[in-house]
């Protein structure tokens, strides 16, 4: 077994590469990230126009606001920079199983192997060719280097002319003329070795092994090995996240809703496109609000079906928004989407058009923003005699039949109109003992405000049959006794009615439609 | 002779053309060679129906003859019926035609008159059938619209018993649905109390009050049979309607009538004592 083959993506000036992602649009200005606040504030990373000003990491931003009047600065974002990470793992995930994430911009990923996939002379700058083109594609200016440790490659990836290739063996003779700084020693060992006139990772990896641990101990035998080209730790791969995550804090909080839906737009496009490059649909979006002064709150919309629609989720979070708005100033938000796999659709030849899962995916996620929950889905009768049970489920249709069938014939049946909530009427009555056992004579609708938007129902029963006796729940407190009756009205239609026997109250549930 | 011609018609650009968007290859014929031309399209589409191949059938024999098959694909379909009319039972009809096909349809019940149980009864496949209940005619029309973008081959819209929510909607989104149906070969069946769509539908029918038939009489208890109605094909565009048909709907367990067979209600004489004039069934 040969030795491993490790790339590390870097993205160089991480703080700024992150903002820029959520800002393309600050791309061209003189950008800086700021750590801290006030006079304290000081510049963490500056933009190529910045520094040409003057303007270096380090400077407050005071300073650097008298180097660059123009300058444009953002504090640094931990959502964008998380979103940024997320972002530059998925990258990785995409071409290796094993990707270790070293934060702040730094991704190791194992590539042993992988060379095999390109054919050109020299597999492994391909290779991290394609690394950097796919780090681009995602907004992310990302250098890649490969080499046998992980230190080695990390060092590589900060060179110019990315991608650099270490040769396998050969990473001690690469780091060998590299000031000692690189291996970010402790400041204790630092010193130490400065006093014995160590100055270059070569000087230290030529000390004898056994007199580095006896006098650094093992944190000394650790960066040792690393000057030798040797990882103390083997690449650790990460256990993927089940939830993509966009978000950034706001410039300042934000009490309206178009203005943030505005802002909220942009990291709903990129968690989409995260998604859908990776096969997946959001099944549920989650939002988490930052709220000024001080609180959080957090809220999730269910979606019927997994979809990548970006403008589909706006709306829907426009309508939850709207429904529950969070009561206090916008500081920041995150994203969350939940993945889920898209539906797939196998298209036949020969039988009926199959929906495109997609579009199927995104029409559903339509329908529920415009009308709400419970007003989209499939229906299905529940277990019972009331007639106005139902349940509604999601809708999720059966693959076509492989050959066209022919309908079946009709049966000719008549159907009920439900009316729901049934309709109250008044109902005169009649027979031998209209007390007991009421036969109705005549439909006359109450006047009330709400009967005005409800059909109108009323005249002369022509024709009626009952009663016909429905008893449920009669092991509940409030059992459900009903006549039902159906009537035909002189020249005006044909109903399903009843009465409760408990009030006496009469109700129209359906029509003979 | 054609090939120069479409040469010409397709590499020159016209003379005084702003620019390659604006040109387009019928432009420059004459009006009549320019109404004689057919995109592949608008060809197929024509083949179909002449073929009849457009067509979804309802399974409705009177409904299918006067339209010739059934529902015209890529077409909006009206049907207009008062209460008993059997315009609810016409269209649950078409929705179990369309999933005992295979088909995936829609059902847009504005007047939320959909009753499960009544619909798994008369054939439908439930879970081929997406039930959207909407609470205005703006939302019923932009549902009915988003369905059809979204590729149902068969959108039923039903607007309810009067009072509609919603009125009758402006003539335009009726407009705009047609063409969607049209665009997206879609059929599309609106049943509603009164003509809504205006111009937009290539056919209008329209169902008279049904009359229900009893059985039993005398003394013995009544029971509802059935409920006879009639058809008739108002509008076709392009062509002349073709009369009406008798339609016969009977209930789930009872026998099934005929249309002619339907037996007409006797006429009954009203008397002010109910006792004597309306008969009791004993449940």
């Amino acid at each position: 077994m040969g030795s491993p083959r490790i790339a590390c993506l870097l993205l160089p000036l991480f703080p700024l590469a992150a903002r820029l992602r959520s800002e393309p649009e600050l791309a061209q200005e003189a950008l800086v990230t700021v750590a801290g606040n006030g006079n304290a504030a000081r510049v963490v990373a500056a933009t190529r126009l910045a520094r040409t000003a003057g303007v270096r990491p380090g400077v407050t931003l005071i300073q650097a606001r008298a180097l660059c009047p123009k300058l444009v600065a953002r504090p640094r974002d931990e959502e964008c920079e998380r979103a940024a990470q997320e972002c530059l793992l998925e990258v990785a995930d995409g071409f290796s199983p094993r990707v270790e994430d070293a934060g702040e911009g730094i991704v190791y990923l194992d590539v042993e192997g992988l060379e095999r996939h390109y054919s050109g002379p020299s597999p492994e700058l391909d290779l991290g060719r394609s690394l950097m083109r796919a780090a681009e594609a995602d907004s992310l200016p990302a250098r890649v280097g490969i080499a046998s440790s992980k230190l080695a490659a990390r060092v590589a990836a900060g060179l110019p002319e990315p991608p650099v290739i270490v040769p396998a063996g050969e990473e001690a003779s690469f780091l060998a003329p590299l000031p000692l700084h690189r291996l970010c020693p402790e400041v204790e060992i630092a010193e130490t070795l400065e006093r014995w006139g160590v100055r270059s990772v070569g000087d230290f990896a030529s000390l004898p092994p056994s007199r580095v641990m006896s006098r650094l101990g093992r944190t000394g035998r650790e960066l040792h090995a690393t000057a030798r080209g040797i990882d103390p730790c083997p690449l650790i791969p990460r256990e993927p996240s089940p939830v993509f995550h966009e978000g950034m804090s706001l410039e300042w909080p934000l009490v309206s809703l178009e203005p943030f839906l505005f802002a909220s737009r942009a990291a709903l496009d990129r968690l989409c496109q995260r998604l859908e490059s990776r096969g997946f649909a959001c099944i549920r979006l989650g939002l988490e609000l930052r709220l000024e002064p001080d609180g959080h709150q957090s809220r999730s919309i269910d979606l019927p079906a997994p979809t990548h629609d970006a403008k589909t989720l706006l709306t829907l979070l426009r309508l939850d928004l709207e429904a529950r708005p969070p009561g206090a100033p916008v500081a920041g938000f995150t994203l969350l989407g939940y993945p889920d796999r898209p539906r797939q659709a196998q298209l036949s030849l020969y039988g009926p058009a199959a929906l495109s899962p997609d579009k199927l995916a995104t029409t559903l996620a339509r329908l529920f923003a415009l009308l709400g929950p419970g007003r989209v889905g499939s229906p299905r009768p529940l277990d019972g005699h009331l007639p106005e049970r139902f349940a509604l489920v999601d809708f999720s249709p059966p693959p076509p039949p492989e050959v066209r069938r022919e309908p079946r014939a009709g049966r000719g049946l008549l159907a009920v109109r439900a009316l729901r909530p049934p309709v109250e009427i008044e109902v005169l009555t009649g027979g031998a003992d209209p007390q007991a056992d009421p036969i109705p004579v005549e439909i006359r609708t109450p006047a009330n405000g709400a009967a005005a938007k409800r059909p109108r129902i009323e005249g002369a029963i022509k024709v009626a049959s009952g009663p016909w006796g429905l008893e449920e729940e009669w092991w509940a407190g409030d059992p459900i006794r009903r006549d039902y009756w159906d009537v035909e009205l002189s020249g005006r239609g044909l109903y399903r009615i009843y009465r409760e026997r408990a009030t006496g109250v009469w109700y129209a549930d359906g029509i003979y439609d | 002779m054609a090939e120069p011609l479409a040469r010409e018609t397709l590499m020159e650009p016209p003379a005084g053309s702003v620019g390659p968007a604006a040109w387009r290859p019928r432009s420059p014929l004459s009006e009549a060679l320019r109404l004689r031309l057919r995109s592949a399209r608008e060809l197929q589409r024509q083949l179909q129906d002449a073929a009849g191949a457009g067509a979804f059938p309802t399974a409705v024999p009177a409904f299918d003859r006067l339209l010739d098959g059934g529902l015209p694909r890529g077409h909006l379909v009206e049907l207009v019926g008062s209460r008993t009319s059997g315009r609810f039972s016409i269209l649950l009809a078409a929705l179990a035609a369309g999933t005992s096909a295979g088909e995936t349809v829609a059902l847009v019940d504005l007047g939320d008159g959909l009753d499960p149980g009544a619909a798994l009864g008369a054939g439908i496949d439930l879970e081929s059938l997406l039930w959207v209940r909407p609470s205005t005619l703006t939302h019923a029309l932009a549902a009915t619209e988003m369905l059809i973008a979204g590729g149902f081959p068969l959108v039923a819209l039903d607007l309810g018993q009067p009072p509609v929510r919603g009125g009758r909607g402006v003539e335009a989104a009726w407009l705009r649905l047609a063409r969607a149906a049209r665009s997206h070969d879609s059929a599309l069946l609106v049943s509603t109390p009164y003509r809504v769509s205006g111009t937009a539908a290539v056919a209008v029918l329209k169902a008279a009050r049904g009359r229900a038939a009893w059985w039993g009489g005398g003394g013995s208890p009544r029971l509802l049979a059935s409920v006879a109605s009639q058809v008739e094909l108002e509008k076709y565009r392009g062509r002349l309607p073709r009369g009406s048909e008798d339609l016969a709907l009977a209930l789930a367990g009872a026998p099934r009538p005929s249309a002619k067979a339907a037996p007409r209600p006797r006429p009954r004489i009203r008397e002010h004592r109910p006792e004597v004039s309306y008969l009791q069934a004993v449940g």
